[in-house]
């Protein structure tokens, strides 16, 4: 109680406050931005290896070809998410049918599987690997495509409910205005609501690209499973094959230059998508009425509609469940030693790296929302985002360089990784807090301040309330982000094991059966955590 | 209860000026309107003397103690914004119970206080209802009780009406001013509403581009007017445009462009100067001019300045307000009583008049009037 007391008094100084956000600042400088991209740096300090790569053709050819796959995969799969994202945003926010609430948590159960299961989900599901006793479908994929199907999965939850928040703030009055001036529903939505869907339309493209661009374990383990592991990379598959495969000093200079081409490209990318959705004019000086009154009406509107669910059924849903099945087979031999202690690690990780992130991630999300407008605002804002798009796998190598030049050992191990997670779950939870805080009247807490309450107290009691179910949302988002992660844990440490790494390494040495129930088990563990988790808040609720 | 003084605030946003050397002095106990156009600072006055706007020079004086660098929370004035702000995840009891329970008062004077106040604003049936539940009164009458809970004694009021139905805005005015009185606190009220600040206020304070332009009781600001721009904002005026031909002790004449001779009040502005002269549209009669008929081919005419033609005439209830045109001068309004509607139709002759002593006589500012009566 008494350290409140002291930070309400504190917090009643305006002196004390601005040391504090510095503070916040700095550490957000120091931990986050810099070490991300310190990679780039040590491109020029070690620039002799990285010459080196240059002139091996071979190995050239591969970063090229790995860099290739991994963004146009990347490209491919984002537009394949907006086309079929945007007429299930639309099902999810404007129709009312039954069991609209079950689909929505459907949805999002993507999300809370790490993706490390989904690759070993997916193949199961698509083809028939070796080693592996379920029947799949049995259809024979490119590598390449397999990998679409896989991030298409993990990607289209981000894609539909970045599309249904925007969507939601549009009132539909727009439309129905419109229509009474007898414009057809297809034509009234595509003039007068879609350009008012752009934002919605660059995060949701940012989001997807970015996590395409960065995932590794569920990746590694599909092209695994395929046998194509050594033969066929992306840009976070080749760095953690090199590291694994000839160690991180041998292949320094070959990490480096991919890391760096990785996100620089990444951020030439996010700059060009960005301007090019803005300035994106969509065809509104002609109308074609008798087209927009076919697609419009009878049939058409429910074909829609059917082919999203179908879409989300065969190519999300059932893929991302098909690891189930195995609960038909005989339970295989588990080691529940190793599985727990890396879901302990896991655990442990996740958790610190989202009270690290609510705590710190507060003040700047607060800073952003109520200054967006100013220079300083609008750098933070898009400091948060670097994070973000950087590829976890070159972030955490980064990283991992940062640190190894201060200290060097092996032994902070988990204190990298967690540092690591903190890193790129902190724009997770710190938009989701910012679009909340956006969304609040500031005079809430003017008026609180004025009725005696300390800056903090208006905080705590005032704002916090109200915007309490988006710093949960945020933190669900970023703990189970950090649960899947692999590419991150992997480019830090060689030592930590987190439940992903531990699955991967099953997967590496053919043992399947464990895998999937060690998988099994994982989600078992991740649902009762989230419904615990959801429980002890709504019981604190109702005491407040 | 303070008494507050405002000595040269200044504060711009981006090179804008939202108070340019704003004073003030706030008796204690007062009910003080500030009045103003939309942009004219009202609200940056406010934010001011509770702390929520730092001014870029200037002081506060709370009964003569400078608080201009004490933090917004210990000022005990407390700000009721237009939209009330009740915060909504709480009841109402619970929004009262705010300032109680930060402050940690003893818990059971806390729920008497609160128990009281909610009852002092009859909102006892509504005491578990969340805000989102409330009309607009109710919802303003629970920001009043939680503002009054807070042991503050300033209250500061951001056009606290403005979001109600108009025909409660009128009813509340009273009710607001008697609840504030009787709790002895110094309040501050912002409006752009001229009816309600006559009705509400002690004394009105008119603010014009972050500067006081006038304050007085409102008899005072509406009657004597020390700016064309007041004449005008409280309460509409005509105004026109002269020179000063003679002044006497009974009154001063002033020439129209247009030749006609006008009568305004005493003034100590020398002849020749050129001048407005400002009559309220309630002061200002339209006598109806005779047409000769068989009977009384040469009618009596009424006296007056000069003649025009009805042009319009808006009924507004209690009133009608009948606007003449007049050559060379433009329109000119007069407000009457609504039996008098059937008196006149368009385009019938009138001649305009007033008592001397109703109008008003300024020099024109440099900038020359029409940016004097600029509303923005």
């Amino acid at each position: 109680m008494s350290v409140f007391k002291w930070i309400n008094k504190v917090s009643n100084n305006e002196r004390s406050r601005k040391a504090w956000f510095s503070f916040v600042c700095l550490v957000f400088v120091v931990l986050i931005v810099v070490p991300s991209i310190f990679v780039i740096l040590k491109m020029l300090t070690e620039w002799g290896v990285v010459s080196e790569v240059f002139r091996d053709s071979v190995m050239m050819s591969t970063i090229t070809g790995a860099l290739r796959n991994s963004f146009s995969i990347a490209g491919i799969v984002t537009v394949i998410d907006v086309a079929v994202g945007v007429p299930m945003a639309w099902m999810m926010v404007r129709k009312q049918f039954r069991g609209k609430k079950y689909l929505d948590t459907l949805m999002d159960m993507p999300l809370a599987f790490p993706t490390a299961v989904l690759g070993i989900s997916v193949v199961m599901f698509w083809g028939a690997p070796e080693g592996i006793s379920i029947p799949g479908l049995g259809i024979v994929v490119s590598p390449y495509v397999m990998l679409v199907l896989l991030h298409i999965i993990f990607t289209y939850p981000y894609m539909v409910r970045s599309l249904s928040a925007i969507l939601e703030q549009i009132e539909p009055n727009y439309e129905t205005a419109a229509m009474t001036l007898s414009a057809s529903r297809f034509t009234a939505v595509r003039t007068i609501t879609l350009p008012l869907f752009r934002a919605g339309l660059v995060t949701g493209t940012i989001l997807c690209f970015a996590r395409s661009l960065s995932e590794t374990g569920g990746t590694f383990i599909a092209l695994q499973m395929m046998g194509v592991g050594s033969v066929f990379f992306t840009g976070p598959t080749f760095i953690a094959y090199m590291k694994a495969e000839y160690g991180v000093d041998a292949a320094m200079g070959s990490m480096i230059l991919i890391s760096v081409l990785m996100i620089i490209l990444a951020l030439i990318l996010l700059v060009v998508v960005k301007l090019l959705i803005m300035r994106f004019k969509i065809p509104m000086k002609r109308v074609w009425p008798d087209f927009g009154r076919f697609v419009s009406r009878g049939a058409m509107p429910k074909l829609k509609d059917t082919v999203s669910v179908i879409f989300l059924a065969v190519i999300v849903l059932i893929p991302t469940f098909y690891i189930f099945t195995y609960l038909t087979q005989p339970m295989a031999e588990i080691d529940f030693g190793s599985l727990l202690y890396s879901t302990g690690i896991s655990f442990l990780i996740a958790g610190v790296a989202v009270v690290f992130n609510i705590v710190f991630g507060i003040p700047i999300a607060l800073y952003i929302a109520r200054k967006r407008h100013t220079t300083s605002g609008k750098i933070l804002d898009s400091l948060v985002n670097v994070p973000l798009i950087i590829p976890t796998t070159a972030l955490g190598f980064s990283l991992a360089l940062f640190w190894g030049s201060i200290y060097a050992g092996d032994s902070i191990g988990l204190l990298m990784v967690i540092l690591g997670h903190i890193a790129f779950t902190f724009p997770l939870v710190v938009r989701n807090i910012t679009g909340a805080v956006e969304e609040v009247d500031v005079s809430y807490e003017e008026v609180a301040i004025t009725l005696g309450a300390k800056p903090f107290q208006a905080f705590s009691k005032v704002l916090m309330p109200i915007i309490k179910s988006s710093i949960i949302a945020g933190a669900i988002l970023a703990f189970t982000r950090s649960l899947g992660e692999t590419g991150a844990t992997v480019a830090i440490s060689d030592s930590v094991k987190t439940v992903p790494v531990y699955i991967m390494e099953l997967i590496k040495a053919d043992n399947y059966p464990e895998a999937a129930f060690c998988s099994i088990i994982l989600i078992a563990i991740c649902f009762m955590f989230m419904f615990a988790l959801r429980m002890i808040i709504n019981r604190g609720d109702r005491r407040a | 209860m303070p008494e507050i003084i405002l000595d040269g605030l200044r504060k711009s946003f981006g090179g804008c000026p939202a108070a340019d050397g704003l004073s003030l002095k706030v008796n204690d106990g007062e009910y003080l309107c500030i009045l103003g156009p939309t942009g004219s600072g009202k609200t940056t006055c406010l934010r001011m003397i509770c702390g929520l706007t730092k001014p870029d020079s200037g002081r506060v004086l709370f009964d003569g103690t400078d608080v201009t660098d004490v933090p917004v929370s210990e000022r005990k004035a407390t700000m009721l914004s237009q939209a009330y702000s009740l915060f909504p995840p709480k009841t109402v009891y619970e929004n009262v119970m705010f300032s109680p329970q930060i402050k940690e008062w003893d818990e059971e004077t806390s729920k008497q206080l609160v128990k009281s106040m909610i009852k002092m604003v009859h909102m006892e049936n509504k005491a578990n209802s969340y805000p989102r539940e409330l009309s607009g009164g109710q919802q303003q009458r629970t920001a009043l009780a939680r503002a009054l809970a807070s042991d503050s004694d300033i209250l500061l009021l951001d056009e606290p009406l403005r979001a109600l139905d108009a025909r409660l805005r009128l009813e509340l005015r009273q009710e607001l001013r008697s609840l504030v009185k009787d709790m002895g606190l110094t309040a501050i009220h912002v409006t752009h509403d001229q009816d309600e600040a006559l009705e509400m206020a002690d004394r009105i304070a008119v603010i014009r581009k972050g500067r006081i332009v006038q304050i007085g009781t409102p008899m005072e600001v509406f009657q004597n007017p020390r700016t064309p721009f007041v004449a005008n904002f409280v309460g509409r005026s005509n105004i026109f445009i002269g020179k000063i031909s003679s002044v006497c002790e009974a009154f001063t004449e002033v020439m129209l462009g247009n030749g006609s001779l006008i009568r305004a009040r005493r003034t100590d502005i020398p002849a020749g100067t050129d001048v407005a002269v400002a009559i309220k549209i309630g002061s200002t009669r339209i006598p109806i001019v005779e047409k000769p008929t068989e009977e009384r081919p040469e009618p009596e005419q009424p006296q007056g300045f000069f003649r025009g033609r009805v042009e319009r005439i808006l009924y507004e209830g209690a009133t009608v307000t009948i606007e003449v045109d007049v050559k060379d001068v433009g329109l000119v309004s007069s407000k009457l009583p609504n039996r008098r509607y059937d008196d006149y139709k368009a385009g019938d002759e009138v001649t305009v008049t007033w008592i001397p002593d109703k109008a008003n006589v300024f020099e024109i500012s440099p900038d020359g009037i029409d940016e004097e009566l600029r509303l923005d």
